[in-house]
């Protein structure tokens, strides 16, 4: 209600000044009379400078009579065109401006508003906002909430603990590394911590195991030997430093103590399964996929990943045909698609490499030994 | 509420400027006085609207109000204040209400200050300053609305471009907007005379104010920018030729042009035409610059967001008063009654060489600008116009003009004495000449043109000294008598020395700067000593420092001469987190008017830096020169008498010469 008000008293200041000089009488003469009187004026007070001037000794009298002759000339002239005629005020025109300011003007203005505007739209100044009832806000307010808390108390390590987690879920790694950091130093290693903060670090370097974060799972492993994710991260990163063979004992000595039902195992399996080279290479990415990919990959059913192994395809697909790309991308395409045993796709696939590579002799070559690998012979 | 109110406020200001822009020029016209009076009123209630809502838009940074789709997009809640204010205008939406904010701040200012204005001539201008308001805030509304709003407020903004977080982006651009948008004040009266078909007797002295008054602005506005590029982007340069400085560079050019035509027309009542023809070209040029800054042609700091449909907008309004006002100047102009005649040689001849000259300079400015825009518009072509077409262009002209500057205003009004002026001059040229020789005995072949450069930026100091005291008459009337007579001298005189002594100060910043300047660029590890000019600096190593929003790295050095330590530089390197953009901060210590330059380019893990250092020296001379410039321009402004220029009286009779008028 108050915003309403506001608009009106506004609305009606806008009116007023134009509404009240058009009540105002004032100076009768017509305007080229009263512009002569001005130039007159004008003319006069510049004879009174002449003669300060003078005084002053800023001019001699020879330059003040050049000068006076000058100006009274134009005073003449100014004095002689000014007929001091007067007039009587027309009506019509100011009533019509009448209704513009008292009609139009509101009109134009609200409905312009109300196009562009968003009134009920209250403001929300970023205090207020993180002041208000914790109830049924975003979880971004939250976070921010826990955040100025943090900023006020950093010595707070229960605070840390929690939100490390939730920036975790919000995919904010960097940020949930810091904060396990900060957790560890004020609240002391534990596993759980530890290995966490390790985690943190790996999906923040997209699935690359870290120096940092392999001394993470290390502390970690110390803290409790059995701990498997420690273990998990640990054994997988011996794979990418191409330590296969200790890597596939880390993975089997993983495996040998597991519950098969826990969320990790098919991951693990997977991974082991590459090492051994019982996983086509083709499937693999160039450099592994993010550790969090896995572990969704691990935790769908055989079913569901062959779904997500095919949209992965499918998109390589579509953004070759629509955008292109290099000769290696064509060649994972065709060989993905052979290796899932949709021939006819990969012909498909390589008759559009052939004309999208026309021109690269080296990547036709390579087309041809791909499709003769595959058993894709036209 | 308050966003809503502030945008509510603009909405009913752009309907108000839309009748502001057809009620008072209807009166003026039709000569219905109630029409007219209705202009000082809504110029006034125009600027208390556009008030509320700038002042809405400040509060919604201050309170980090998300909820506003431009705050969200440029500022941040770990800001510092200075910066939530300043980052109002440091974005497209913002910066253009502070522009039209401006505008509607002049034209208040008209309808207060203009008690003496005939009551037509009154109305015209305000309704002219209507139709730029109306269009204005309509490019505002229709493009550039700063008050849209997010319905799911984020918690965090983005943060305002780093190399923006400075206390320049505070002072920068409203002195900018001020002079560009106080040309349109000299532009309404030109164009109100041309439709009234009239120019009043005190036209040019109602004009010549506002004119001082935005060139004082746009002078020390330009002047920052170019201080504030010389420390913020870490490469010494204080002037790159670049096309946005181009662009303000140029209404300075024609503004400084109209500021001398409309002295001749205030004195003498010459030059009218002509007048009025540089008050539109000059804030056409402001117009100009406003669309090459804003629409995202050049892509510089400037160019906030580039966006086709602003620029085609902007493109439309430039072509709608540009073209309208000169085809409007085509029409009526000839309906303009010429004024008084005068001598080839006389000071109103010097100002019209002056005006020659300058007009000369812009259009070699704009050519240089436009040319590879255009280019690149029809053949896709992409080539760079930079200092060396401006130092074979502008260059050239700059010269007579400044070796002109002193016999100015040494010139009888309608007829002058050459010769005379010139053996008033005799001492400056002799200092002109001794300062040359010292340098040239000084530095000797190696650079063949700064003794030039360093004479004739004498001469003109000298020579704007010369005419004061010529006019005080100290040879003949003594010293006290002198003294006594230098008090009563207008105020106006001050302001001319002043203005062509900063000219003088500032062509000797650039001179010696550019001529005798030390650049070094080297590698540092901690424990190094190294010379920079006569200057030992010892590098002691970087250290990381926290900010309010940023991190840096800062690098130590200890300065001495001849083994006493005179100051340290602390240049550093700062990222932004939210943006996650790299700065440099050069650390800059004075000697003097000359500084010693350091600033850090890439750092290495074992505690090298990549640097660059500089000596430059009397380099502060630039901007203090346009300190003194402005100086001078403020002081001619409080000057309100009536300036009468008394001409020189014929002897005996001159052929060929009528009285004037």
């Amino acid at each position: 209600m108050t915003l309403w008000i506001l608009f009106a008293l506004m609305t009606g200041l806008a009116a007023l000044s134009i509404l009240v000089p058009l009540r105002r009488g004032g100076d009768p003469l017509t305007a080229a009379s009263a512009n002569r009187a001005a130039d007159e004026a004008v003319y006069m007070a510049q004879l009174d400078e002449i003669d300060r001037d003078l005084q002053r000794g800023l001019v001699d009298a020879a330059q003040a009579d050049a000068a006076r002759t000058e100006i009274a000339r134009r005073l003449l002239a100014a004095h002689r065109q000014n007929k001091g005629e007067t007039r009587t005020v027309g009506t019509r025109a100011a009533k019509f401006v009448q209704l513009l300011a008292s009609l139009l003007l509101p009109a134009a203005a609200l409905g312009l508003y109300l196009w562009l505007g968003s009134p009920h739209q209250p403001d929300q100044p970023l205090e207020a906002r993180l002041q208000s009832d914790p109830q049924g806000q975003p979880v971004d307010v939250l976070v921010a909430r826990v955040e100025r808390h943090l900023a006020a108390n950093p010595q707070d390590g229960q605070g840390w603990e929690v939100l490390a987690p939730v920036y975790m879920s919000l995919g904010r790694p960097q940020d949930a590394a810091q904060a396990y950091a900060n957790a560890i130093r004020l609240n002391g290693a534990s596993e759980p911590r530890e290995s966490s903060y390790g985690e943190a670090l790996v999906v923040a370097a997209e699935g690359l195991v870290t120096a940092e974060a392999r001394a993470a799972f290390d502390r970690a492993v110390k803290l409790d030997p059995a701990a498997p994710k420690p273990r998990f991260f640990l054994a997988l990163a011996l794979g990418q430093e191409g330590k296969r063979e200790e890597a596939i004992a880390a993975w089997r000595s993983l495996l040998e103590g597991a519950d098969p039902r826990a969320i990790w195992v098919p991951a693990a399996e997977q991974e082991l399964a590459q090492l051994e080279g019982r996983l086509p290479a083709s499937l693999q990415p160039p450099r592994g996929p993010a550790a969090a990919d896995v572990e969704a990959a691990a935790a769908l059913s055989e079913g569901d990943r062959n779904d997500m192994i095919r949209s992965m395809v499918d998109g390589l697909k579509t953004r070759l045909e629509t955008e292109g790309g290099s000769a290696e991308d064509w060649l994972r395409l065709i060989r993905a698609q052979a290796v899932m045993g949709d021939k006819d796709a990969a012909r498909a696939s390589a008759a559009g490499a052939r004309e999208a590579l026309q021109d690269d002799a080296a990547a036709l070559d390579a087309l041809n030994r791909a499709e003769a690998d595959n058993g894709l012979g036209s | 509420m308050i966003v809503e109110t502030g945008h509510f406020a603009l909405v009913l200001a752009f309907v108000l400027a839309l009748i502001q822009s057809v009620v008072p020029v209807w009166g003026a016209v039709t000569d219905d006085r109630r029409l007219m009076q209705t202009a000082a009123p809504v110029a006034n209630v125009l600027f208390v609207l556009v008030t509320l809502s700038f002042a809405a838009l400040t509060w919604a940074y201050l309170a980090s109000d998300f909820s506003v789709v431009n705050v969200w997009e440029n500022s941040h809640s770990a800001k510092p204040l200075i910066f939530k204010i300043s980052g109002v205008w440091g974005n497209h939406e913002g910066s253009m209400l502070l522009w039209v904010l401006i505008l509607v701040m002049f034209g208040s200012l008209v309808a207060l200050f203009s008690g003496n204005v005939p009551a037509q001539l009154r109305a015209a201008v305000l309704g002219v300053q209507g139709w730029i308001t109306a269009a204005f805030l309509l490019f505002v509304l229709a493009t550039s609305n700063p008050f849209e709003r997010i319905v799911n407020a984020p918690i965090e903004g983005n943060d305002l471009n780093p190399l923006l977080q400075d206390i320049g982006l505070a002072i920068h651009p409203p002195l900018l907007y001020l002079g560009y948008v106080g040309f349109s004040i000299t532009f309404s009266f030109a164009v109100a005379a041309l439709i009234l078909g009239r120019i009043d007797a005190a036209w040019a002295r109602w004009v010549r104010p506002w004119a001082l008054l935005a060139w004082v602005f746009l002078t020390l506005g330009i002047s920052m920018g170019s201080y504030w590029a010389y420390y913020e982007l870490g490469w010494g340069g204080w002037w790159f030729w670049d096309p946005v400085e181009n662009a303000s560079f140029m209404p300075w050019l024609a503004g400084t042009a109209l500021l001398h035509s409309a002295i001749v027309m205030e004195k003498r009542e010459a030059l009218k035409v002509w007048t009025v023809l540089l008050a539109i070209f000059t804030f056409s040029l402001s117009l100009l610059g406003t669309f090459l800054v804003r629409s995202g042609v050049l892509t510089s700091v400037h160019a906030f967001a580039v966006d086709p449909e602003r620029g085609l907008f902007i493109l439309v309004i430039l072509c709608i008063f540009i073209g309208g006002s000169f085809t409007l100047y085509a029409w009526r102009a000839p309906l303009l009654k010429q004024g008084g005649l005068f001598a080839p040689i006389s000071r109103e001849g010097a100002l019209v060489l002056n005006n020659l000259f300058l007009t000369a300079a812009t259009v070699s400015v704009l050519v240089g600008t436009l040319y590879p825009l255009a280019l690149e518009a029809v053949t896709g072509e992409k080539i760079s116009v930079g200092a060396p077409f401006f130092n074979l262009t502008f260059g050239p002209l700059m010269i007579p003009l400044l070796l002109a500057v002193p016999f100015g205003p040494l010139l009888a009004w309608k007829r002058g004495d050459l010769l005379a002026a010139t053996q008033r001059l005799y001492a400056a040229f002799g200092l002109a000449l001794v300062a040359a020789l010292a340098v040239f005995w000084l530095w000797g072949m190696k650079q063949v043109l700064a003794p030039i450069g360093v004479g004739l930026a004498v001469w003109i100091m000298a020579g704007s000294i010369a005419e004061l005291v010529t006019r005080t008459r100290i040879g003949e009337v003594g010293l006290s008598r002198g003294l006594s007579r230098l008090v009563g001298l207008p105020r106006s005189a001050f302001g001319t020395t002043l203005g062509h002594f900063g000219i003088g100060v500032t062509l000797l910043g650039i001179v010696m700067s550019s001529a005798f300047q030390t650049e070094l660029v080297r590698t540092v590890r901690p424990g190094d000593t190294f010379d920079v000019a006569d200057y030992q600096l010892s590098f002691s190593g970087l250290a990381p420092r926290q900010g309010p929003n940023f991190t840096e790295q800062v690098g130590h050095f200890t300065v001495r001469q001849g083994g006493t330590e005179v100051g340290v530089l602390d240049p550093s390197k700062r990222l932004y987190q939210a943006r996650g953009m790299p700065t440099t901060e050069a650390a800059i210590l004075t000697f003097g008017f000359s500084q010693l330059y350091v600033s850090l380019g890439e750092t290495r893990a074992d505690g090298a830096a990549d640097i660059r250092a500089y000596y430059k020296p009397m380099i502060t001379l630039i901007w203090l020169g346009t300190l003194v410039m402005s100086i001078g321009g403020i002081i001619s402004i409080t000057d309100r008498r009536l300036r009468v220029g008394a001409p020189k009286p014929a002897r005996a009779k001159i052929a060929g010469l009528s009285p004037a008028e």
